[in-house]
């Protein structure tokens, strides 16, 4: 019941905002090319085609999606690897932070030099910013095991594998979900950036092209969609968290 | 001393000394001691003067830099299956039930758990009073609780040494003393050799055929004191009017050590 309330409340909130802007533009005729209504968004918004928008959409999830899991696929063996060996650590950590100080934005370009204009040099620029922080939140989340779980695998004799598998890994996913969260948003951002560069389809170049031709509400309608799709796929991850991995969200011991 | 010298060495430590750098100074120089198959030893001494690394060392966790550990005449160089250990926290697996944290160190030594062994597991938590928490997961469960699932967890595979670094101390008094009685039921169901750190006097006593007392570091062992109380321990141990003596003649040797600090 309280929770409700306070949904209600948050839901009020938006709608004053919204009204809020809407009225202002009305009070002082801000021009659309500046500032359009929420009105005039949500019109632009149903003027284009159910069909167009989930054709947009489905370029940049595929683009984001991609990007995220084969980070994913990587980073983790890669943290494994890391934290069992302090050499290959020392090797890698630095080209990792390289990549991460490196403005995606500005690499982009070059990359689609490089790979070409199609889905792979876009999902190459998402996995490039998605990456660090997976592989960074794995590893500090496997270094924080207590000691004594790691003494107990150790007086057991177990195989480095299952110390890995059912002590390291389960208790690092506290810390490999914070990633994640971080993660799923910036493979948005990464897929957006590659659509900027080099595209025909997607939301980012969607957003772009409307800009370009001053049809500023549909660019906003753009946008506000945008931030939803990015909204939900971080809702998702919050609930894969609570639903497989509960005990990650309270282990702060 | 005749009745333990007929009884076969459980634990031998042969003139061990410790440091953990090769020029650092001794945390433990010259230990010596010898524990008897099924005798529950208590250790005590001044905070910080090796007792966990001892533990440690007789566990197979960590290597004397000089001295031998023998267990069973055989030199501990690696953990052994015939030893358990119950650390100062739980240290519980957040993500499993109760009855998967007792069958864990299976479950990681061999990678599965047969219905036997579950059962077994389960006939130690009923008569550790845990069966009711069975299904519940670690952090459902009190503190005392959660200590007694790692004790039963240590006893799963049946030890014949059971190695205890204060296993008690983060638990309130009252729980210390139930738990205390608990072990010592469980120890005599099926006896094992203990070796039981604390930093609790009267609970070394209390629970203890012989209580091992420590100098400060670099330690050594200063006094072995045989506790000659009458079991089973109970309450009424508490009122024995040796263990009041015994106890006190304890303290002085720690309290000895401390000021010499």
């Amino acid at each position: 019941m309280k929770t409700l309330l306070s949904r209600l409340w948050i839901l009020l909130f938006w709608l004053a905002l919204v009204a809020v802007w809407e009225i202002s533009c009305r009070v002082w005729a801000v021009p659309e090319f500046i500032l359009p209504m929420p009105s005039a968004i949500w019109q632009a918004f149903l003027d284009v085609e159910f069909n167009r928008w989930m054709a947009h959409l489905w370029a940049t999830l595929r683009v984001a999606l991609s990007g995220f899991f084969i980070s994913l696929a990587i980073s983790l063996p890669l943290a494994i690897v890391m934290l069992r060996s302090a050499t290959i650590k020392k090797l890698l950590y630095p080209m990792l932070v390289v990549i991460q100080a490196t403005p995606v934005v500005a690499v982009a370009p070059l990359i689609i030099v490089l790979v070409g204009t199609e889905d792979p040099s876009r999902i190459l620029i998402t996995c490039l910013i998605t990456f660090f922080p997976m592989v960074v939140s794995t590893i500090t989340g496997m270094s924080a095991t207590p000691d004594e779980l790691i003494e107990l695998s150790r007086s057991l004799q177990a195989p480095r594998y299952r110390e890995t598998w059912q002590i390291r890994i389960p208790y690092a996913m506290g810390h490999i979900f914070s990633g994640l969260r971080v993660a799923i948003t910036l493979a948005v951002i990464g897929a957006v950036v590659a659509e900027f560069v080099a595209a025909e389809e997607g939301l980012g170049y969607f957003i772009q092209f409307s800009t370009s031709f001053f049809k500023i509400p549909q660019a906003f309608a753009g946008l506000i969609f945008l931030a939803c799709v990015s909204l939900l796929l971080f809702k998702s991850v919050q609930w894969v968290q609570q639903l497989w991995f509960p005990w990650s969200l309270n282990n702060n011991e | 001393m005749e009745k333990q010298a007929l009884q076969q060495a459980s634990i031998e430590l042969a003139a061990i000394s410790h440091r953990f750098e090769p020029a650092g100074d001794w945390v433990i120089k010259g230990l010596s001691s010898t524990i008897s198959q099924h005798e529950f030893v208590a250790v005590v001494g001044p905070s910080g003067c090796g007792k966990s690394t001892l533990l440690r060392m007789i566990a197979g966790l960590l290597s004397p830099a000089d001295g031998a550990v023998e267990v069973y005449g055989h030199a501990v160089t690696a953990p052994r299956d015939d030893v358990g250990i119950v650390f100062q926290k739980p240290t519980l697996l957040p993500w499993l039930t109760v009855l998967d944290n007792v069958t864990f160190p299976l479950k990681h030594k061999y990678g599965r758990v047969s219905k036997a062994e579950s059962e077994q597991a389960s006939v130690l938590l009923k008569r550790a009073g845990l069966d009711g928490v069975a299904q519940r997961y670690p952090h459902q469960l009190s503190g005392g609780m959660q200590q007694r699932v790692g004790i039963v967890r240590a006893m799963l595979l049946n030890p014949d040494i059971l190695l205890m670094d204060e296993p008690f101390s983060a638990l309130d008094a009252l729980t210390r003393e139930r738990i205390g009685f608990d072990l010592l039921d469980l120890w005599q169901q099926q006896p094992k050799t203990v070796v039981f750190i604390t930093h609790s006097i009267s609970e070394a006593v209390l629970l203890a055929d012989r209580v091992v007392v420590m100098s400060a570091r670099p330690s050594s062992v200063v006094e072995d004191i045989v506790i000659d109380l009458p079991r089973p321990r109970s309450q009424q141990t508490l009122q024995h009017p040796d263990f009041a003596a015994l106890t006190a003649r304890v303290r002085t040797h720690i309290y000895a050590q401390v000021s010499a600090d």
